[in-house]
Protein backbone atom coordinates (compact mmCIF):
# COMPACT_ATOMS: atom_id res chain seq x y z
CA UNK A 1 0.00 0.00 0.00
CA UNK A 2 1.58 3.55 -0.93
CA UNK A 3 1.98 5.95 1.85
CA UNK A 4 0.93 9.31 0.14
CA UNK A 5 3.64 12.32 1.40
CA UNK A 6 2.45 14.61 4.24
CA UNK A 7 3.23 17.94 4.20
CA UNK A 8 2.77 20.23 7.32
CA UNK A 9 2.39 24.03 6.79
CA UNK A 10 2.91 26.11 9.97
CA UNK A 11 1.66 29.55 9.20
CA UNK A 12 2.95 32.25 12.38
CA UNK A 13 2.89 35.39 13.13
CA UNK A 14 6.06 36.92 13.36
CA UNK A 15 5.33 40.47 14.16
CA UNK A 16 3.30 38.88 17.09
CA UNK A 17 6.25 36.92 18.12
CA UNK A 18 4.68 33.39 17.87
CA UNK A 19 8.42 32.08 16.50
CA UNK A 20 8.62 29.91 19.92
CA UNK A 21 5.27 28.25 19.75
CA UNK A 22 5.84 27.51 16.06
CA UNK A 23 9.04 26.40 16.73
CA UNK A 24 7.75 23.95 19.56
CA UNK A 25 5.18 22.09 17.26
CA UNK A 26 7.58 22.09 14.32
CA UNK A 27 9.56 20.02 17.11
CA UNK A 28 6.93 17.98 18.36
CA UNK A 29 6.33 16.98 14.55
CA UNK A 30 9.88 16.16 14.24
CA UNK A 31 10.37 14.46 17.38
CA UNK A 32 6.69 12.23 16.93
CA UNK A 33 7.31 11.44 13.32
CA UNK A 34 10.76 11.53 12.21
CA UNK A 35 11.46 11.03 8.59
CA UNK A 36 7.75 10.29 7.85
CA UNK A 37 6.62 13.49 7.15
CA UNK A 38 7.97 14.27 3.73
CA UNK A 39 7.90 18.09 4.76
CA UNK A 40 8.03 20.76 7.53
CA UNK A 41 7.02 24.26 6.23
CA UNK A 42 6.99 27.34 8.58
CA UNK A 43 5.79 30.20 6.83
CA UNK A 44 6.48 33.64 8.62
CA UNK A 45 3.02 35.91 8.44
CA UNK A 46 1.24 38.68 9.67
CA UNK A 47 -1.83 39.28 10.72
CA UNK A 48 -2.20 37.35 14.10
CA UNK A 49 -2.44 34.18 12.29
CA UNK A 50 -1.01 30.64 13.50
CA UNK A 51 -2.31 28.11 11.33
CA UNK A 52 -1.49 24.53 10.64
CA UNK A 53 -2.57 22.87 7.25
CA UNK A 54 -1.60 19.58 6.71
CA UNK A 55 -1.22 18.60 2.94
CA UNK A 56 -2.88 21.92 1.80
CA UNK A 57 -6.22 20.97 4.55
CA UNK A 58 -6.53 23.39 7.58
CA UNK A 59 -6.59 21.46 10.60
CA UNK A 60 -5.90 24.86 13.04
CA UNK A 61 -6.48 28.40 12.33
CA UNK A 62 -6.13 30.90 15.41
CA UNK A 63 -8.57 32.98 13.75
CA UNK A 64 -11.01 29.85 13.87
CA UNK A 65 -10.19 28.42 16.71
CA UNK A 66 -9.09 30.93 18.74
CA UNK A 67 -5.33 29.88 20.77
CA UNK A 68 -2.42 27.58 19.67
CA UNK A 69 -3.82 24.12 18.73
CA UNK A 70 -2.14 21.59 20.90
CA UNK A 71 0.39 19.68 19.57
CA UNK A 72 -1.43 15.97 20.30
CA UNK A 73 -4.36 17.22 18.06
CA UNK A 74 -1.97 17.97 15.08
CA UNK A 75 -0.15 14.70 15.96
CA UNK A 76 -3.06 13.30 15.62
CA UNK A 77 -4.17 14.83 12.57
CA UNK A 78 -0.82 14.16 11.09
CA UNK A 79 -1.13 10.37 11.43
CA UNK A 80 -4.76 10.49 10.03
CA UNK A 81 -3.34 11.95 6.90
CA UNK A 82 -0.68 9.12 7.33
CA UNK A 83 -2.84 6.14 7.42
CA UNK A 84 -2.86 4.47 3.86
CA UNK A 85 -5.74 5.06 1.80
CA UNK B 1 -4.15 44.66 41.02
CA UNK B 2 -3.13 48.45 41.08
CA UNK B 3 -0.25 49.96 40.18
CA UNK B 4 1.68 51.39 41.89
CA UNK B 5 4.60 54.36 41.99
CA UNK B 6 6.95 51.84 43.09
CA UNK B 7 5.69 49.21 40.26
CA UNK B 8 5.78 51.64 38.04
CA UNK B 9 9.41 52.92 38.60
CA UNK B 10 10.66 49.30 38.11
CA UNK B 11 10.25 49.94 34.06
CA UNK B 12 12.83 51.33 31.59
CA UNK B 13 12.88 54.86 30.21
CA UNK B 14 11.90 55.07 26.56
CA UNK B 15 16.03 55.43 26.59
CA UNK B 16 16.53 52.70 28.33
CA UNK B 17 14.20 50.46 26.12
CA UNK B 18 16.06 51.46 23.34
CA UNK B 19 19.36 50.66 24.25
CA UNK B 20 18.71 47.60 25.00
CA UNK B 21 16.79 46.47 22.27
CA UNK B 22 18.67 43.71 20.43
CA UNK B 23 16.56 43.72 17.31
CA UNK B 24 14.35 46.07 15.11
CA UNK B 25 15.95 49.41 16.93
CA UNK B 26 16.52 50.99 13.30
CA UNK B 27 12.88 50.53 12.33
CA UNK B 28 12.06 52.16 15.72
CA UNK B 29 14.41 55.36 14.82
CA UNK B 30 13.28 55.55 11.47
CA UNK B 31 10.03 56.00 12.63
CA UNK B 32 11.08 57.99 15.47
CA UNK B 33 12.44 60.19 13.34
CA UNK B 34 9.79 60.58 9.85
CA UNK B 35 6.64 60.44 12.18
CA UNK B 36 4.61 63.89 11.95
CA UNK B 37 4.01 65.05 15.05
CA UNK B 38 0.67 67.02 15.54
CA UNK B 39 0.57 69.91 17.10
CA UNK B 40 -2.81 69.70 18.22
CA UNK B 41 -1.51 66.42 20.02
CA UNK B 42 1.41 68.59 21.78
CA UNK B 43 -0.89 71.38 22.99
CA UNK B 44 -3.04 68.85 24.58
CA UNK B 45 0.15 67.47 26.90
CA UNK B 46 1.09 70.79 27.34
CA UNK B 47 -2.04 72.58 28.73
CA UNK B 48 -2.06 69.91 31.49
CA UNK B 49 -0.84 70.92 34.96
CA UNK B 50 0.97 67.99 35.53
CA UNK B 51 2.47 65.31 33.71
CA UNK B 52 1.17 62.06 33.04
CA UNK B 53 2.76 58.48 34.13
CA UNK B 54 2.53 55.96 31.22
CA UNK B 55 3.11 52.52 31.42
CA UNK B 56 3.97 50.81 28.21
CA UNK B 57 4.01 47.45 27.71
CA UNK B 58 6.54 46.23 25.04
CA UNK B 59 8.89 43.85 23.08
CA UNK B 60 11.13 44.83 20.27
CA UNK B 61 9.96 41.75 17.83
CA UNK B 62 6.61 43.35 17.47
CA UNK B 63 5.35 45.44 14.53
CA UNK B 64 2.89 47.54 16.41
CA UNK B 65 5.81 48.57 19.21
CA UNK B 66 7.77 49.25 16.40
CA UNK B 67 5.43 51.65 14.55
CA UNK B 68 3.58 53.40 17.67
CA UNK B 69 5.98 53.71 20.77
CA UNK B 70 8.22 56.12 18.68
CA UNK B 71 4.81 58.20 18.47
CA UNK B 72 4.84 58.32 22.09
CA UNK B 73 8.56 58.90 22.50
CA UNK B 74 8.66 61.95 20.38
CA UNK B 75 5.27 63.25 22.45
CA UNK B 76 7.25 62.80 25.35
CA UNK B 77 10.39 64.73 23.91
CA UNK B 78 8.54 67.63 23.08
CA UNK B 79 6.39 68.11 25.59
CA UNK B 80 7.55 66.97 29.21
CA UNK B 81 4.34 65.83 29.88
CA UNK B 82 4.68 61.91 29.92
CA UNK B 83 6.72 60.03 32.31
CA UNK B 84 6.89 56.60 30.44
CA UNK B 85 8.47 53.59 31.81
CA UNK B 86 8.52 50.53 29.56
CA UNK B 87 7.77 46.96 30.33
CA UNK B 88 9.07 44.28 28.67
CA UNK B 89 6.10 41.83 27.96
CA UNK B 90 7.24 38.34 28.75
CA UNK B 91 9.00 39.16 32.15
CA UNK B 92 6.02 41.08 33.15
CA UNK B 93 3.35 39.26 33.23
CA UNK B 94 1.44 40.58 36.14
CA UNK B 95 1.13 44.03 33.97
CA UNK B 96 0.13 42.24 31.00
CA UNK B 97 -2.84 40.21 32.61
CA UNK B 98 -4.30 43.64 33.80
CA UNK B 99 -4.28 44.91 30.21
CA UNK B 100 -5.23 41.55 27.92
CA UNK B 101 -6.90 41.97 24.65
CA UNK B 102 -10.64 41.09 24.66
CA UNK B 103 -9.52 39.72 28.00
CA UNK B 104 -7.23 36.96 26.50
CA UNK B 105 -4.42 37.88 24.17
CA UNK B 106 -1.27 39.31 25.29
CA UNK B 107 -1.60 42.00 22.75
CA UNK B 108 0.95 44.90 22.50
CA UNK B 109 1.89 47.65 22.93
CA UNK B 110 -0.12 48.33 25.68
CA UNK B 111 -0.35 52.29 26.68
CA UNK B 112 -1.64 52.99 30.42
CA UNK B 113 -2.42 56.46 31.05
CA UNK B 114 -2.12 57.28 34.96
CA UNK B 115 -2.46 60.48 36.91
CA UNK B 116 0.37 61.94 38.85
CA UNK B 117 -1.37 60.15 41.93
CA UNK B 118 -1.64 56.59 39.38
CA UNK B 119 -5.16 56.79 39.38
CA UNK B 120 -5.69 55.49 35.25
CA UNK B 121 -7.08 57.43 32.72
CA UNK B 122 -7.29 55.32 29.91
CA UNK B 123 -5.36 53.02 27.68
CA UNK B 124 -4.65 51.92 24.07
CA UNK B 125 -4.25 48.55 23.31
CA UNK B 126 -2.10 47.77 19.87
CA UNK B 127 -3.33 50.31 17.61
CA UNK B 128 -6.79 52.37 17.37
CA UNK B 129 -9.55 50.57 16.03
CA UNK B 130 -9.39 52.75 12.74
CA UNK B 131 -6.42 51.71 11.84
CA UNK B 132 -7.34 47.76 12.42
CA UNK B 133 -10.29 48.89 9.82
CA UNK B 134 -8.21 50.46 7.62
CA UNK B 135 -5.72 47.62 7.21
CA UNK B 136 -9.18 45.14 6.58
CA UNK B 137 -9.60 47.11 4.04
CA UNK B 138 -7.09 47.46 2.20
CA UNK B 139 -6.45 43.32 2.66
CA UNK B 140 -9.77 42.81 1.02
CA UNK B 141 -8.84 45.28 -1.74
CA UNK B 142 -5.91 43.26 -2.24
CA UNK B 143 -7.99 40.01 -2.92
CA UNK B 144 -10.58 41.67 -4.93
CA UNK B 145 -7.49 43.17 -7.13
CA UNK B 146 -5.86 39.64 -7.11
CA UNK B 147 -8.75 37.21 -8.16
CA UNK B 148 -6.61 34.43 -8.66
CA UNK B 149 -5.23 34.88 -5.07
CA UNK B 150 -8.40 32.69 -3.97
CA UNK B 151 -11.03 33.74 -1.29
CA UNK B 152 -9.54 36.20 0.83
CA UNK B 153 -11.06 34.26 4.06
CA UNK B 154 -8.76 31.49 3.27
CA UNK B 155 -6.18 30.76 5.89
CA UNK B 156 -2.07 31.53 4.49
CA UNK B 157 -1.81 28.23 5.24
CA UNK B 158 -3.79 27.32 2.46
CA UNK B 159 -2.05 29.82 0.07
CA UNK B 160 0.06 28.27 -2.51
CA UNK B 161 3.88 29.81 -1.67
CA UNK B 162 3.57 31.88 -4.84
CA UNK B 163 0.54 33.20 -3.74
CA UNK B 164 1.42 34.24 -0.12
CA UNK B 165 4.74 35.60 -1.72
CA UNK B 166 2.78 38.19 -3.65
CA UNK B 167 0.03 38.72 -1.31
CA UNK B 168 3.04 39.97 1.60
CA UNK B 169 4.58 42.72 -1.32
CA UNK B 170 1.11 43.74 -1.47
CA UNK B 171 0.06 43.53 1.87
CA UNK B 172 3.81 45.41 3.19
CA UNK B 173 3.02 48.12 1.10
CA UNK B 174 -0.51 48.90 2.14
CA UNK B 175 0.76 49.11 5.48
CA UNK B 176 3.78 51.64 3.99
CA UNK B 177 0.54 53.76 2.55
CA UNK B 178 -1.15 53.25 5.92
CA UNK B 179 1.44 54.38 8.21
CA UNK B 180 0.63 58.02 7.91
CA UNK B 181 -2.75 57.69 8.42
CA UNK B 182 -1.62 55.48 11.83
CA UNK B 183 0.44 57.96 12.86
CA UNK B 184 -2.47 60.40 13.08
CA UNK B 185 -4.86 58.22 14.45
CA UNK B 186 -2.50 56.90 17.12
CA UNK B 187 -2.18 60.91 17.98
CA UNK B 188 -5.76 61.27 17.92
CA UNK B 189 -5.78 58.71 20.39
CA UNK B 190 -2.82 60.28 22.82
CA UNK B 191 -4.51 63.63 22.57
CA UNK B 192 -7.59 62.57 23.52
CA UNK B 193 -6.24 60.84 26.86
CA UNK B 194 -4.86 63.99 27.25
CA UNK B 195 -8.28 66.22 26.65
CA UNK B 196 -9.64 63.66 28.89
CA UNK B 197 -7.05 64.41 31.83
CA UNK B 198 -7.34 67.73 31.72
CA UNK B 199 -11.66 67.63 32.79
Amino acid sequence: MAVKPVKVTITYCAACGYDPQALALAGALMREFVYDISTIELVPWDEGSFDVAISGRLVHSMLREGGFPEHATIIGAVREQLQPA
Amino acid sequence: MAVTAERFEQGLTYEAYKAQMTRNKERLEENETTVDIDPAAVDAFQRLAQPLNVLVIAEDWCGDVIANLPVLGRLAEQTDKLNVRVFLRDQNLDLMNMYLNQGQFQSIPVFAFFDADFNPIAHLIERPATVTETMDRKRAEIFARNPDFGPPDQSPAEMSEDVRTRFMQEFVLARTETRPFSNSEVQREFREIAEQAAR
